[in-house]
């Protein structure tokens, strides 16, 4: 088990870049001490815990999961009581998840090269500690084998995302966007924290499998539902009421991090922040931590058949009402935005519709060809001269070739058409939503319905943007002639390029259907997991306690259905926008353009809720604080400061009153203890 | 023994050693007293500092690394073979004698190496240490008593001292006012402890603890017993300036010379624990006691009054000393709760109970007399007294003010140093015991007393200084004195496991005796 014990040094490496940079930006500020501003540490280490990562990955395929507790850091005496650790979890999904989120962080941290050392960005050293500490965060979210560490490194994810997002705090939006996305999250953190200790005040433990001596709670879940629980503490519920409960509210920091509906709004805003960190944010750390997790506790969820309805009809929502606001944007990156969201909501309805695999497939693409279009659009900014306006931009194909074709590619991808990466994945949430869905849940056909028609809002906006950003004439004088980008910028393009149009065949579930041929990958892997975290023991769970059956429908004409969504969606934007000079097109959308324009005034239906029902919160609580609490507080400091004044008195210095004081006080006692005690019978 | 019983030694009690050095620690300090006074009478005038405080302080180390020895080695515990009594039963050496020994020698050793510079040109420097010494050996045979009279003897032993070293500074008028009224306080209570002792004898016909426990058992004078052993409670409250036997304790604090300050309020009030402890768990065992005695209401009143009063009364003051002087009542008041906190029969909290206050006591000799050797330094710089007087101490002094600041936080049970955790264990303990709610006034009287603790620490690292300070020097003895102290302090802050291991070790071999 050695390769194993490297385990931990793929978390402590980004981590250890981060106290680098950290200590030159404190220590040694103005001075330019590391090379390239701390870029150089950085990559050295992402590229290390990428080659571990791809270590762990062989290993875990030729020896199986690991699971090691690394550090008790709480244990309580005897029975009853809490163990509280730090672990260590490879398995089949975080050995996969390593290796996304070490490959798309590397390049990000190459990307950055471009982005900022070469556009002479201050602060750099404090840019690259934040990358590091946000990578660190990340993987260790990823391997955590417990839900309070989980929980921990969630936070941490969190709070990198604030420091990166207001990376140029000097200007008035970033640090207002940082302060956003760190609230919004936050706000579903408390639900997850709540269920964090529901989990442990209901299993006595957090563990995820179980492990030497400690149970894993959703194995306790399981044999609680299926009849032999013991030493489960419902709180007077029904079990299964119990864990729906207990879902939900950890459900509810997957939403705020996943920036589901309806705590999707920060998402749009940390666009504030460089590039890159987008890319990194909504590919392979904060916004897929969400996901990631719903994933990693899969054997808890599939248990529960109302929370997992929820989690697909928030899903299928969110990619469609995500989906149309995209049409409408103006700012390229706006619209990646969107789109991230609508993505993370195909997941979301792959999980909740029993496509584990499906979800799991999904958050791989996605997560190449979303790193390479964030990274595409951070070389048209590059080139723009930070114009993120698509009006201004149009014809840079010819002038950008590179950047062109990867962010085609990842463009098909994103739309789903034949045969990109997206389109396999994406037809693999809808396949597995369809067929649970005719197998008795009119819930998830609804779900499925919302998320096939976001696959056509998907195509259109995706080609509006590329054809407004590369088609066409130049549309303003930057675009004619645009700023120049080096290999650091195209690089990372064409490595994510290959991979956004390849990455599908990892899971060719169709050919297989179609030819027989053993192609489904990706689903071999996740079913070869641990005992009890394998998609072959969640799909058993799935039908026997959620009461999950798949109705035999063909996956061609599923495939072929989303397909001619894609193709129409992209055709139309086609038929629009392919214009030398494209027009405007969204006045004819009339009232609707507004209502998407504005978000569907969710920014705004939330600033009133928290003007109307939080901040009267506030006033009450702040009231109760001053009144009562501090109240209490003072009148019982002045209480102590006039009686001490008062008993200072009795220290009159003439020595006769102590000793008569001293005598009165032991006849008093003495009196006292008598009559108690029957002394003067 | 948590210590390495294993490896223990038979030293007394039919080994190597003969049984009366079981009272090695005692007699280290009473010869070093005895060398200081046959210096001081050789040459009478001598102002050779160096060598006198040197003398007290090499004494005291002895002492104390005789005490270390032998609970390592385990003398006089249940290792080998259990408490060694010694004449007649007069005094018994076990291992809670020598945990309070251990006490008492790094006091006195502490309050010798900061005298050297606060006596500094001072006449009458032989008869301050051998005072000293003579005090700390009345104090550890408090620790040994193992009858009435042997506990008077040294009460007595300890106490005279005690008076004449608070009346040290002869020319000082604060200083001889304190020194008598202490002294007459002292007398009262003393009558009234002896007169409890002279019923106690009428009533069970010895002196002997054993014996007095067995007679009281079977007594029929369950009132002349009562108020004998009231009584002798007031001895012992006099001693550990307990309400309402404290009204001595401020004023000789505060008058009395700031290293004997805190020499009396650490060492002199364990020394008064250590007696009663003994004196209660063995004479007046709980077991054996009759009905109508019941010493642990006493102890409860005590300790509720004398916490909640100490800790109100410092809260008010204007002078840090003696704002320090009422919390050392204060403190007294939480150590109460290990006779308090106590429960008839063989329990095993009971052990643990006094033990986590024998351990209090441990941690509070350094971090008290810390704090009192800081303001020993701050008399030696000329400061004034008052909270405001202190104001940016911190700029000029930064070492001496960061261990002050250590004291205080300790002393208000923050985790900065081992008051943290013997202030936990106590309130803890007295939960385990079932006594909530002493451990719940007690917690109040602690987050009272972090107000007036952090003034200090407030007035010297947060207020800017409103009157220039002329620091001339910076004293050699003093300093050492007070970071042994804050180096001691906060080192039982992690090495607290062993030292509340050894204490309730200790204290439930009383309780299994």
């Amino acid at each position: 088990m050695a390769a194993f014990d490297y385990a931990p040094v793929i978390v402590l490496l980004p981590f250890l870049s981060f106290l680098v940079a950290i200590g030159t930006a404190i220590f040694a500020r103005g001075k330019n001490v590391l090379p390239k501003g701390g870029a150089l540490p950085g990559i050295v280490a992402m590229a290390g815990a990428l080659l571990l990562s791809i270590w762990m990955f062989v290993t875990v395929e030729a020896q199986g999961a690991y699971d090691q507790t690394l550090y008790t850091w709480a244990s309580g005496p005897g029975e009853g009581t809490f163990t509280l650790t730090f672990g260590v979890l490879v398995d089949q999904l975080s050995a996969m998840m390593l290796v996304i989120v070490t490959l798309v962080s590397l390049l990000v941290h190459v990307f950055s090269l471009g982005y900022m050392n070469d556009e002479d960005e201050t602060g750099l050293p404090r840019y690259y500690a934040g990358l590091g500490l946000f990578s660190a965060s990340m993987l260790g979210f990823v391997v955590a084998d417990n839900l309070l560490m989980a929980f921990m490194f969630f936070e941490l994810v969190g709070l990198c995302s604030w420091l990166l997002i207001g990376f140029w705090f000097r200007e008035p939006g970033p640090p207002s966007a940082a302060k956003k996305a760190f609230l919004v999250t936050r706000f579903g953190d408390y639900f997850f924290l709540i269920g964090v200790v529901a989990v442990f005040a209901t299993f006595g433990t957090s563990q995820f499998s179980p492990i030497g001596g400690m149970e894993a709670f959703p194995v306790l879940a399981e044999e609680a539902l299926t009849g032999s629980a013991e030493g489960i503490n419902t709180f007077g519920f029904d079990a299964a009421t119990w864990f729906n409960i207990v879902g939900l509210l950890v459900l509810g920091g997957v939403v705020g991090k996943s920036a589901q509906f309806p705590l999707h709004t920060w998402l749009p805003d940390a666009m504030e922040g460089p590039t890159p960190v987008s890319a990194l944010i909504h590919a392979a750390t904060m916004v897929a931590a969400g996901v990631f997790l719903v994933a990693r506790m899969y054997g808890f969820y599939a248990l529960i058949p109302t929370t997992l309805a929820i989690i697909a009809f928030i899903g299928g929502f969110t990619a469609l009402f995500a989906a149309t606001m995209g049409v409408v944007k103006r700012e390229i990156k706006q619209v990646l935005a969107y789109s991230t969201i609508s993505q993370y909501g195909y997941m979301m309805l792959a999980l909740g519709g029993g496509g584990y695999v499906a979800a799991t497939f999904h958050l791989m693409t996605h997560a190449f060809f979303k790193a390479l279009l964030f990274l595409g659009a951070g070389s048209v900014i590059i080139a723009m001269h930070h114009n993120e306006n698509m009006w201004d931009m149009g014809g840079l194909k010819e002038r950008m070739p590179v950047t062109y074709y990867t962010f085609l590619s990842g463009s098909l991808a994103l739309a789903g058409i034949f045969p990109f990466a997206g389109f396999w994945s994406k037809d693999e949430v809808l396949y597995e939503t369809l067929v649970h869905g005719l197998g008795g849940s009119p819930l998830l056909l609804a779900a499925y319905a919302m998320g096939l028609l976001a696959v056509f809002f998907t195509g259109f906006y995706t080609f509006r943007m590329v054809l407004l950003t590369f088609h066409g004439e130049p549309r303003s004088e930057t675009a004619r002639n645009p700023h120049g980008v080096r290999w650091n910028v195209k690089g990372p393009l064409v490595v994510l390029g290959v991979l956004a149009a390849t990455a599908g065949f990892a899971n060719l579930v169709p050919v297989e259907k179609l030819t027989g041929a053993n192609v489904d990958f990706l689903h071999d892997w996740l079913y070869h997991g641990p005992e009890t975290l394998n998609g072959e023991h969640y799909s058993t769970l799935l039908h026997d306690v959620a009461g999950y059956t798949a109705a035999d429908f063909s996956v061609l004409i599923s495939a072929a259905v989303s397909l001619g969504m894609a193709l129409a969606g992209v055709g139309l934007a086609w038929m629009l926008y392919n214009d030398p000079s494209p027009e405007e097109h969204t006045a004819k959308l009339g009232a609707v353009k507004d209502l998407w324009y504005h978000n569907y005034y969710q920014d705004e239906f939330q600033v009133w809720l928290a003007e109307t029902g939080g901040l009267g919160i506030a006033r009450g609580s702040d009231k109760f604080d001053q009144g009562v609490v501090d109240g209490v507080v003072n009148g019982v400091s002045s209480v102590s400061l006039f009686s001490g004044s008062r008993v200072k008195r009795v220290q009159t210095g003439v020595v006769s009153n102590y000793a008569a004081l001293l005598t009165l006080g032991v006849v008093v006692l003495m009196v006292a203890l008598g009559l108690y005690g029957g002394w003067f019978l | 023994m948590s210590l390495p019983s294993v490896t223990a030694t038979l030293l007394q009690s039919g080994g190597a050693l003969p049984e009366w050095t079981a009272l090695a620690p005692t007699l280290a300090l009473a010869l070093t007293a005895l060398a200081l006074l046959l210096v001081d009478s050789i040459s009478p005038e001598t102002k050779n500092n160096a060598l006198l405080a040197g003398t007290t302080a090499v004494g005291s180390f002895v002492s104390l690394a005789f005490s270390g020895w032998y609970l390592a080695a385990g003398t006089g515990q249940s290792g080998t073979g259990g408490e060694i009594v010694l004449y007649g039963e007069a005094l018994v050496v076990d291992g809670m004698y020598l945990f309070f020994s251990a006490i008492f020698a790094s006091v006195a050793a502490m309050v010798a190496i900061a005298s050297y510079d606060y006596l500094a040109g001072k006449e009458y420097q032989g008869e301050f240490y051998a005072l000293t010494m003579l005090a700390a050996t009345g104090m550890t045979l408090m620790a040994s008593a193992n009858s009435l009279a042997s506990a008077f003897v040294a009460l007595e032993l300890a106490s005279l001292p005690s008076y004449a070293l608070v009346a040290f500074l002869k020319k000082n008028k604060g200083s001889v006012e304190a020194g008598l009224k202490y002294f007459l306080i002292g007398a009262l209570s003393s009558a009234i402890f002896v007169f409890g002792i002279s019923l106690v004898y009428a009533v069970t016909g010895s002196l002997l603890f054993s014996d007095v426990a067995e007679a009281l058992g079977e007594t029929e004078l369950v009132g002349v017993a009562g108020v004998g052993v009231l009584m002798i409670a007031g001895g012992f409250a006099f001693k550990t300036a307990s309400v309402p036997f404290h009204f001595w304790a401020p004023e000789a604090y505060e008058g009395a010379p700031a290293p004997i300050s805190g020499f009396l309020s650490s060492a002199s009030k364990a020394a008064g624990f250590a007696v009663a402890f003994r004196v209660f768990v063995e004479a007046f065992s709980l077991s054996a006691i009759p009905e109508g005695i019941n010493w642990v209401i006493l102890f409860q009143i005590l300790a509720v009054v004398t916490m909640t009063l100490g800790n109100f009364a410092a809260a008010t003051q204007d002078t840090v000393k003696r704002m320090l002087a009422y919390s050392s009542i204060g403190q007294a008041g939480y150590v109460l709760i290990g006779l308090a906190a106590l429960a008839g029969g063989a329990s095993s909290q009971n052990g643990d109970v006094m033990g986590a206050a024998m351990a209090h006591l441990f941690v509070y000799g350094f971090m008290n007399t810390g704090a009192f050797l800081f303001i020993a330094l701050t008399e030696h710089w000329g400061i004034g007294r008052t909270f405001e007087d202190f104001n940016g101490l911190a700029s000029k002094a930064p070492m001496a003010c960061a261990a002050m600041a250590l004291f205080m936080f300790s002393l208000a049970g923050l985790p900065v140093g081992g008051g943290f955790f013997s202030k936990y264990f106590l309130f803890a303990n007295a939960v385990f015991a079932g006594f909530w709610w002493l451990a719940a006034l007690g917690a109040i009287n602690s987050a009272l007393s972090l107000f007036y603790y952090s003034r200090v620490v407030k007035a010297m690292w947060i207020e800017d200084a409103t009157s220039e300070f002329e620091i001339r020097s910076k004293p050699v003895g003093l300093y050492a004195g007070i970071m042994i102290a804050a180096v001691g302090t906060f080192l039982l802050l992690p090495a607290f496991g062993p030292i509340i291991e050894t204490a309730q070790t200790a204290a439930s071999a009383l309780f299994g005796a």
